[in-house]
């Protein structure tokens, strides 16, 4: 159990590191847009064109005529 | 909603989802089907977005796009002012390289694709080096190399995507609203590591209360506990304590009162019980309170500030760049510089730059800023034009009267201010309750520790600190946020978007509605609605003949022959303002306008048809061919959301700036009162107090900027599709696609209201029988600690149910 002694404070180091990277991350704008980036994480794929076909059969859920 | 799905659906416009106007037949491949368009202007744009290859964004978008405005195709003649360095200056830096960086604000920005849409499409564009939207903002960051690209191109580039651009003007309020999302950001961040940290030797610690633990471990691991939670309370809880000093020093009792007292007393009590080696700790309930708190507090301010656009000004409306008469000649020159007696030249389709007196030609002026009405009133040299009216048929010139400060426009910003600052104030639900709940939770309090220094003065710290930490802030603190949040996502996701800060609430509690006409239960165009023939010739050859003239005219009656086909030409035609068109063809003279100028050509026309429409007549100088009735068409969802709104025993009433009798009809059409028509803005604005001072509370409807200023003054507001970005800003919801949103926005309103008072209810009857037994000492840590987080998960799992959208569209 004595390593307990060695291990909070190691633990502690990375938590402080965790915190200091998380700090920066806000302060260079990661953060400010979080509706684009929650859109664009799931669309923002260039290889578009291939799949371009097949979705376009039923795509969009655009009401039709 | 069965009603409104048997309806017959006119074919929407692929590109903004507004119905294909009868005869229309324009159309563009996208991902290789064509696809309808309902106008020139849409058609522009979606052919230039499936010319590039970025027909993916019509999957990707979640919000049909806005309807492009129609303006004289030149959009880079328009921009060039922008290439001036002292006007670039002030939305643009250039660095030692010399790239600029700009910063646009962009309107019709609708949904998350749009960004895409966007940055892809101008990430290919020569001299573009890089380009990323805000969504939240509206705002696009570009910097680009000027002698590649001048920034008229960009800004022409923008526009031709469908979107319209403007610089973007830095505020205090926006750049403090920026600091404070990172601050609250920051806060959260370093509570929620924090909460881990502690939480994990909180496990043991609880583990060892139960089966043992050695006295020296006990002691370090309530060491590091107090090292983390003290770091916790200074950095992220210091807020809730300079809040409650700021409130308490005037007196107020605020919810962060008693957040304040228990994190502080909590802390102080732990860390003495761990210097001291006795008592317990509560240290993860400390964390965990912060980070709780700020969490519910972080989504709130979320879904206030989310589409929070009040920068928009009434300036923004002007062109930046204007014609005036300098040196002898006609020169470009940014508006901003106009001086009163500049000479000016307003072209046809070009909104006046300023208020001014026309000097020569004769023309009209559409003034729906001013009167919501969208027929032009004819002017003629001596006449006054108002800054932000639309010269419509001929070029004018004028002479500058006033600086933009003492335009009419100006006026109408400046009610636009009043209606906001006399705006009644709900106390909040929570607000209310949070007084009453913090009283009580301290008397409580305090009869604990007097009671318990009579029975035992050594327990009497314990159990009233229990007593703190157990009647649970969160649970209350989460109760509201947590709705909102909810329910804003649900009616973005069906085409509202909220934006007001206490419209939900507000709303909840409307007992009248009130809407605007032009343009908000009407479509706000003219269309085509009879043709009356007067003579043997079939109908579509009489549309052939007054298309072939209306080609010629600015008139807003020219807009409803704009899909019929072309199979005509004429010879030559003439404009006469404030008359008609005159055109020859084959040899025969035509006439389409008023009455009297039709009389003269051809005496023997008769009286247009009785019906209240716009009659406008067309005759040759043989003979009389036709009469056509223009109306402007109600909105196929009006009759549904009044009636809803009726049944649900919401008073509905019209409150229009057009004087003309179809205002009443169109009221009794559909079943509601008419409050007043032909009002000015000022008038409207007063209408409404009268009707709030009578104890009302008032939801209004409106597009324009002449509803602007009773828009901020309603206690909730809407800004319909398609309406002036001014009228948005004083919106608190914005619909996107139909006005059937107004009637789902109200029903979610009553349902998040109702869902806030079971959240309450829930919070208080927790405490009612959790404080009880914390005050009678029955409560060890541990137990307070789960008892917490059961009931905070307890209310967002509640909220969440109004996450269910009550229709598909």
């Amino acid at each position: 159990m004595d390593s307990l002694y060695l291990l909070i404070p190691v633990a502690l180091v990375f938590v402080a590191l965790g915190i200091k990277l998380l700090l920066w991350a806000i302060d260079s704008g990661q953060y400010d847009d979080l509706d684009k980036e929650a859109w664009r994480i799931l669309n923002d794929d260039e290889g578009q064109d291939s799949h371009a076909q097949n979705s376009s059969a039923q795509d969009s859920g655009d009401p039709k005529p | 909603m069965a009603d409104q799905l048997a309806r017959a659906e006119p074919t929407p416009c692929y590109h903004c989802g507004e119905p294909v106007p009868d005869g229309v037949s324009l159309v563009v491949e996208i991902d290789g089907e064509p696809r309808p368009m309902c106008c020139p202007g849409c058609r522009a744009v979606a052919g230039l977005i499936s010319g590039s290859g970025l027909d993916a964004f019509y999957r990707r978008r979640t919000a049909y796009s806005e309807r492009p405005v129609e303006e004289d195709g030149d959009f880079a003649a328009h921009y060039r002012v922008y290439d001036d360095p002292e006007v670039a200056a002030g939305f643009s830096t250039t660095d030692d390289n010399g790239q600029v960086s700009a910063r646009l604000l962009l309107g019709g920005i609708t949904c998350a694709a749009c960004t895409w849409l966007i940055e892809q499409s101008l990430s290919r564009v020569p001299g573009v080096l890089d380009a990323s939207v805000h969504l939240q903002q509206s705002r696009l960051d570009v910097r680009l190399d000027p002698t590649v690209l001048p920034l008229s191109e960009l800004f022409a580039r923008v526009e031709s995507l469908g979107y319209r651009p403007q610089p973007f003007r830095a505020s205090t309020q926006r750049e403090q609203s920026a600091t404070e999302y990172r601050a609250d950001l920051r806060r959260l961040g370093v509570a929620g590591f924090g909460m881990m940290q502690v939480g994990m030797f909180a496990v043991a610690l609880h583990a060892g209360d139960l089966q043992g633990i050695e006295e020296q471990y006990r002691g370090l691991l309530r060491g590091f506990s107090l090292l983390v939670s003290s770091f916790v309370v200074y950095y992220a809880a210091g807020t809730f304590f300079r809040t409650a000093w700021r409130h308490l020093r005037q007196g107020a009792l605020v919810m962060d009162l008693p957040v304040a007292l228990a994190i502080g007393l909590a802390w102080l009590a732990s860390a003495w019980a761990t210097v001291s080696g006795t008592g317990q700790v509560y240290f993860d309930s400390v964390v965990m309170f912060t980070f709780f708190l700020l969490l519910g507090r972080f989504l709130e301010a979320r879904v206030r500030q989310r589409y929070a656009v009040t920068w928009f000004d009434a300036e923004a409306a002007l062109p930046d760049a204007v014609t005036v008469r300098r040196d002898g000649q006609w020169q470009t020159q940014p508006r901003r510089q106009l001086q009163p007696g500049d000479r000016i030249l307003v072209k046809p389709g070009q909104t006046v730059p300023a208020d001014a007196r026309v000097l020569g030609g004769a023309g009209a002026v559409r003034e729906d800023t001013f009167n919501g009405e969208h027929l032009p009133r004819h002017v003629r040299s001596g006449d006054a034009v108002y800054a932000g009216t639309v010269n419509v048929e001929s070029a004018l010139e004028a002479e500058v009267l006033v600086d933009f400060a003492h335009s009419r426009l100006a006026a109408l910003q400046h009610s636009v201010e009043m209606g906001r600052s006399g705006k009644p104030r709900l106390a909040r639900l929570a607000d209310r309750i949070a007084a009453w709940f913090v009283a009580g939770v301290l008397l409580v309090t305090s009869a604990t520790a007097l009671a318990w220094l009579q029975i035992d003065p050594a327990q009497a710290l314990w159990v009233s600190l229990s007593v703190l930490v157990i009647s649970c802030p969160c649970a209350l603190a989460l109760a509201t946020p947590a709705a909102l949040t909810a329910a804003a996502g649900a009616l973005r996701g069906s085409g509202v978007i909220v934006r007001g800060e206490n419209a939900l609430e507000a709303l909840s509690r409307c007992t009248h509605l009130v809407f605007d006409k032009t343009g908000t239960l009407t479509a706000g165009q003219l269309s085509l609605d009879r043709v009356h023939p007067l003579a043997d010739i079939a109908e579509n050859e009489l549309l052939a003949i007054a298309a072939a003239l209306q080609q010629w005219s600015n008139h807003p009656i020219s807009r409803a022959f704009a899909g019929v086909e072309r199979t005509l030409d004429c010879d030559s035609v003439d404009q006469v303002v404030g008359a008609g068109l005159d055109g020859v063809r084959g040899g025969q003279h035509y006439r389409m306008g008023s009455a009297a100028f039709c009389r003269d050509l051809c005496p023997a026309l008769p009286q247009p048809p009785d019906d209240a429409l716009y009659w406008v007549a067309l005759c040759s100088d043989e003979r009389p061919l036709a009469w056509f009735g223009f109306g402007d068409h109600t909105r196929a969802e009006a009759p549904a959301v009044v009636a809803a709104a009726e049944r649900a025993g919401i008073h509905t009433g019209l409150l229009s700036g057009d004087s003309s009798p179809r205002g009443p009809q169109l009221a009794t059409e559909l079943g509601m009162a008419v409050i007043g028509t032909g009002l000015q803005p000022r008038e409207k604005l007063e209408k409404v107090r009268e009707m709030q001072a009578g104890g009302a509370v008032v939801a209004m409807v409106g597009d324009g900027l002449n509803d602007a200023p009773v828009l901020g003054a309603a206690d909730a507001s809407f800004a319909v599709a398609g309406a002036t970005d001014l009228a948005r800003a004083q919106a608190d919801f914005v619909l996107a696609a139909d006005l059937g949103g107004v009637t789902r926005t109200w029903r979610k309103a009553r349902a998040c209201r109702r869902i806030i008072l079971q959240n309450f209810a829930w919070a208080l009857g927790y405490n009612l029988c959790a404080i009880p037994l914390a005050a009678a000492g029955l409560v060890p840590p541990w137990a307070a600690a789960i008892g917490m987080s059961l009931s905070s998960l307890l209310v967002v799992t509640n909220s969440l149910r109004l996450n269910r959208r009550e229709t598909a569209h």
